[in-house]
Formats: C-alpha cells, structure tokens, sequence
C-alpha cells in the first residue's frame, strides 16, 4: 500500500483517530460486525434528552411487509403548534447502530428548530438485506406523513435525514417517495453518504487502513446489503442512488462528506449529477476531514464546522 | 472522547487509555495546533471543560468539551480560583507564569491526571517553552529514531536514565496490547509508519514478556536502540495470538535485522511466489513443517501426513517456487521469503474482536 497518494488528515482529527481506532477499527470485515455492534451500539440517551428538555415516545409501526419496527419520536417540550418534521436514518454500515447512534449532533434541531424527529429503528443487514433497511425507512416516512397530525408535525414541512450508511438510505427514501408518489419531502441531508456499491472511485482506494471507514468496511457493508449482487448489473438505485439514471424531481439535498474519506468522490457526484437534472443541491467537501469526524471529533474546528453548516441549512430548509 | 475512551474500557477493561490520551496529544503537538485546539482535546477526553492562563501578556482560555470557548473566568483558576479542585489534582504549572486546569466538579476521574500533565506539555511547547529545536518528540521517540543523530540518541538515552555501559532491548506493542505483568522502564507512545505503538526499554537479561500482542527487540548499547526497537516491531508482527502472544526478535537471529531494514516497498519475489503456495489449504502448515525439518519424510512427521503427500506438496511448492526448498540455499530463501509473506500479511496490529 506503499506510493498511494492521499489528502492529509487535519490534525486536531489525526489526533482524535488516536482514541476512535480503539473503538472503530479502520477496516471492518465480517468477522468484526458482532465487535461492531457492541462498541458502536449507543449509550443511554434519556439524561441527555433530560437535560435539552426533549420528550421520547417510541412507537411500535409497521416495517417492510407490515413487521414491528420500533421508531422514537422526539420533541422539544416548549414546542406548540404544528412543527417541522425530520425522519433520520442512523449512521453503522447498515450492519450496526441503531436509532440512537450519532444523534446528539442533531438535537440541536429538535430543542433549537422545534423539529419533531423521528428516529427509526430499522433492520440491519446481513440478517436483514436489501430492501428491508430502506423499506423499514419508506414504511415509517408513510407512517409518519399519515399521521402528521397527532405527532403534532407540518406534513408540508417534512425532511429526510441520515449519516453514512443512513446518508444513502435517506437518498434511496427520497427516490422511492418520487417514484411512488410517495409523501412530499422538502429536503434531503445527506451526511458523508453511502451511495455507491461499486466501489471504483478514486477516493475509494485511497484510504485503505487508515481513518473510519476503508474500502474493505464499505465492501463488507454492501455485502452484508446486497450479497452476490454487490457490483453487478442488477442492483436498484433505491439500494446504491450512486445508479440511479434520473435525478429530476428530488427535493433539495444538502450533501457534506470529508476530503480524506472514500466517498469523497461518490458524494461529489451525486451533488453535480442533482445539479446537472436541474435540482438543488449544496455540497460542502471538509478538508481534512475523515468519515463521520463530526460524530467522533464534534470539538474539533472541522467537526464544527460541519455541524453549522449543516444546522444552518436545515434551519433555512426548516425553520418558522 | 470521553465517551469514545468509556467505550474502549467498556469493551476491554485492561485497555491502557492512558496510552490513547499521550497518542492523541503527540498528534496534536506534531499537528501544531493552537492553544485552543489543545484545550479542546483536553475537555473532549476529560469531559468537563479544560482552561489555560497565562501571566504575560495576561490570557485566559476556556473550553468546553464540544470545543466551544467559554468567557473568561475571574482570577487564575488553579491558584486563586474556586474553579479548580483545591487539592490541585486538577491544575498543573508547566511553567512560572503558565496555568492549565481542568474544571471538574467533585473528585478527579482516572484519567484527569494523564491528561492535565500532557495538556501541560503541549500547551508549553505551544508557548514556545518547551523543546528549542523544532523536533517535539519526546527522548524515547528521538532513542528509537534511525534518522537522529547519535550523539542526540545518546543524550535522550541519558535523559530517560539509560546507563550508557548496559545493553539493552525496546519492546514494542500497540497501544490495545494486553499486559500481564508490566515490565518497569522507560516507556512511551512512539509514532511509526504502523501508526502509534507502545515502546518500552528494558535491561539485556530481561527475561519474557508478558503481553500479547507484542514483541521484543534484540539486544544492543544505547547508540543503537533504534535497531532493536525495528527488529522489535518486525518479532511484534510475527506475533500471532493466541498460540504466540509474543515473539522474541534473538529467536530470529541476524534474519530478523535484514527485515528490520528492508525497505517497505522492497522488491520480494520469492515472497511474491509464496502467496500461491500460501493459497492451498496445507500452504501455512506445510512451509512451517518444511522449514522445521532437515528431510520431506521429517517435514511428514511433523505435519502430521503421510510421506507421499508431503512429498507431492513440496513437489508443487517446488514447482511453484522454481527452486528446491531442500536443496542448497533453498530453505534459506524460503524461510526468509517466508517471514516477509507473514510481515505483509499481518494483522496482529489491527483491533482484535471481543473473544
């Protein structure tokens, strides 16, 4: 791996990989999801929401086929009136998290915005492949238009949101809701997203064995997604958007990924493939950055950086 | 971070966080960043918000573990604050005029002290306190360096208390490494193309090192500890627990100082040959017997199979390779070509899965 050029990694981040490599390994093969899933499940969450003043419901609705999924349903107790909502996907590889991962960097749009989130529980590969972690996704974003009114949100004021992995199942989401005239979405927040399963992109081999996130995980991440399928002709664009041939009609996307991760690339044509069909989309390419520093390193200058510019655009997409 | 180092304990109760904590302040220092970013980490790691004074020009930095700045606080927290914990557990002058603390409310955690004395370091070299030359590394880091000169070598040698008429041997772990007993000596964080590794100096006649995964470098004076920290990092890499926690780089001999020197990108073809060979089922199991055996019918023996499997084997593997492990030089290339195939194929230094 000698001679392969790459972006240097920031270093107050550089330094954060210090302690994030003993939780999160750089390359993650099958043998490492059962590891994954314990180091990355998310630690108790009440005191936090305790503390910002955000009350959880979680709900039992129907998943893909009509399965029990869980979602939780957060918002701020000063909240009045019809609110904003938010659907998110939580970040893992697809293989793990759950709704709680990686969310306290987006209550500041629940107790500052007054946004009504819903958090989704969705099923993860390989014991749940494709289409089950998009479609739990779809089934609650219907779920959740439908009933707008008790949840107390704005159904004309509804966002889809995820990081990595959840990045590229909130842009399958927002594929699946135009084909199938599905709810109206006003916006797409695509952090650092997991698009393409093809894995040919520059960026794609330049980080191998170092950072969050190498070629070998996201490999063993589509795997675990799509089996034999990974690669070939066969793959829906619902499942990698990185081939979807039509982006007309999308609501707005907001798009950030790091400089040195391996969707780079990916993420930066999805954003010009949306301006190209005549959409709107705001690209943000951190220098420095590694996959998903704003959830590992949020008290870095990088990572907050990522986390304004991304809560100023929501608050523009959202706010009253 | 704080989190993050929860869940590394969570995950492996005798993981050395303290380790993890140095690591990340000798990024920052190499990185040159600035006070505040410095103060950042501190708070991040620490999880209660980390300050910085400074008599001349008077300054004040407060930041909060989401790396926001935080107003300025009456006083000089640490000395004549209520900020700081009074027993000064959680303050640390690194230098006359030079205060940095943490702001924690009731007793200092585990790590506080670590962190505090590593913030301190950072924050005077930031200063322009600390080291005059440009190199920050500490003295282990400059002992274990081929590209610093001697006479350097020899000075941190002595700064870290090295006695220059002993002989001694460096050790080397990454930082998640388990440790039975750990051994006393001079020890720290040192950065390597592996990325951070846990080197630690003991005496020649040091006898086993209880760690897994580890190694142990050969011995030599102190002007050449930088050799045997890179034939202890090769012995590290040969390392393969559970059956082999740790590997002792004598147990090589000079083989081991050759790989120890050998360019990364160095041209190995005979290794090149080894992964097809390496690719058969029997591969591993029957290079091991072959190079641990003077005949094919001992290498059976020692695999466990019949005479004429083995013998088909090292009739492949010689077809394979183009020359005869048994004959002549020919176990000499394969034993060296074998131990560059198990170098680049080693993954002792990636995180281990929960057992």
């Amino acid at each position: 791996m000698t001679g392969v050029l790459r972006p240097e990694f920031d270093a107050e981040l550089k330094a954060g990989l210090a302690v994030v490599g003993g939780m999160f390994p750089p390359t993650i093969t099958p043998d490492l999801i059962p590891f994954m899933r314990t180091s990355y499940a998310s630690q108790p969450i009440d005191e936090l929401l305790e503390q910002r003043g955000i009350e959880r419901q979680d709900v039992v609705v129907p998943g893909h086929l009509g399965d029990p999924i869980e979602v939780s349903v957060l918002r701020s107790r000063t909240a009045v009136g019809p609110r904003p909502g938010v659907l998110y996907a939580h970040s893992g590889g697809l293989m793990f998290g759950d709704r709680f991962s990686g969310l306290d960097l987006v209550l500041d749009w629940v107790d500052q915005l007054g946004v009504v989130m819903v958090t989704v529980e969705y099923r993860l590969a390989p014991e749940h492949p494709d289409p089950y972690p998009r479609e739990d996704m779809y089934a609650a974003l219907t779920w959740t238009a439908d009933h707008a009114d008790e949840l107390g949100l704005r159904a004309d004021r509804l966002l889809v949101a995820g990081a990595s992995a959840g990045g590229g199942l909130a842009a399958g989401l927002a594929l699946a809701a135009r084909d199938r005239g599905g709810p109206p979405l006003c916006g797409q927040v695509l952090d650092y997203p997991m698009l393409d399963d093809r894995g040919t992109t520059p960026s794609t081999g330049q980080f191998d064995g170092v950072g969050v996130w190498d070629r070998i995980s996201n490999e063993t991440g589509w795997d675990a997604l799509l089996g034999d399928a990974r690669g070939g002709s066969d793959v829906s664009p619902y499942a990698a958007p990185a081939r979807a041939s039509d982006l007309t009609g999308l609501p707005p996307a907001f798009v950030d990924v790091g400089a040195a991760e391996i969707f780079r690339d990916e993420a930066i044509a999805y954003a010009d493939a949306l301006w190209r069909a005549g959409g709107d989309a705001e690209l943000h390419v951190w220098s420095g950055a590694f996959h998903a520093c704003d959830i590992f390193a949020p008290h870095t200058v990088v990572g907050q950086s990522m986390i304004a510019a991304r809560d100023a655009w929501v608050a523009k997409v959202l706010g009253d | 971070m704080q989190e993050l180092l929860g869940r590394i304990a969570r995950l492996d109760p005798s993981a050395s966080l303290g380790l993890r904590v140095i690591a990340c302040f000798d990024e920052l220092v190499v990185g040159r960043v600035n006070t505040r970013a410095l103060l950042a980490a501190a708070a991040s790691l620490a999880g209660c918000p980390a300050g910085f004074h400074q008599d001349r020009p008077a300054r004040q930095v407060r930041v909060d573990p989401r790396g926001r700045v935080l107003p300025a606080a009456p006083g000089t927290p640490g000395r004549d604050s209520p900020l700081a914990h009074p027993d000064g557990a959680t303050a640390f002058e690194p230098a006359p005029g030079l205060c940095v603390w943490l702001e924690r409310d009731g007793e200092p955690l585990a790590n506080d002290a670590i962190i505090l004395e590593r913030l301190a370091l950072a924050v005077r070299i930031r200063q322009g306190l600390g080291h005059r030359d440009l190199d920050h590394r500490r003295e282990l880091g400059l002992l274990v360096d081929a590209d610093v000169g001697e006479e350097e070598r020899c000075v941190a040698a002595t700064a870290i208390g090295l006695d220059p008429h002993r002989r001694y041997r460096v050790a080397a772990a990454p930082l998640f490494a388990v440790w039975g007993t750990h051994p006393s000596g001079p020890e720290d964080v040192v950065a390597t193309r592996h990325g951070p590794l846990h080197a630690l100096v003991v005496p020649e006649e040091f006898g086993h090192l209880d760690a897994s995964p580890a190694g142990l470098g050969v011995a030599t004076d102190v002007a050449h500890l930088n050799h045997s920290f890179r034939t202890a990092v090769v012995a590290l890499q040969l390392a393969d627990p559970p059956t082999t926690p740790s590997v002792r780089a004598d147990d090589y001999g000079g083989l081991v100082g050759l790989l120890a020197d050998a360019a990364p990108d160095a041209h190995q073809p005979d290794a090149d040959l080894l992964e097809d060979v390496a690719g058969h089922p029997w591969g591993r199991a029957t290079l091991e017997a072959v190079l641990r055996s003077s005949s094919v019918r001992q290498a059976a023996r020692t695999a466990g199979v019949h005479h004429s499997t083995m013998q088909s084997r090292v009739d492949s593997i010689t077809e394979t390779l183009g020359w005869d492990p048994f004959d002549g030089f020919g176990r000499t290339r394969l034993g060296t070509a074998y131990l560059v195939w198990r170098l680049r194929h080693s993954r002792v230094l990636d995180l281990p899965a929960p057992t």
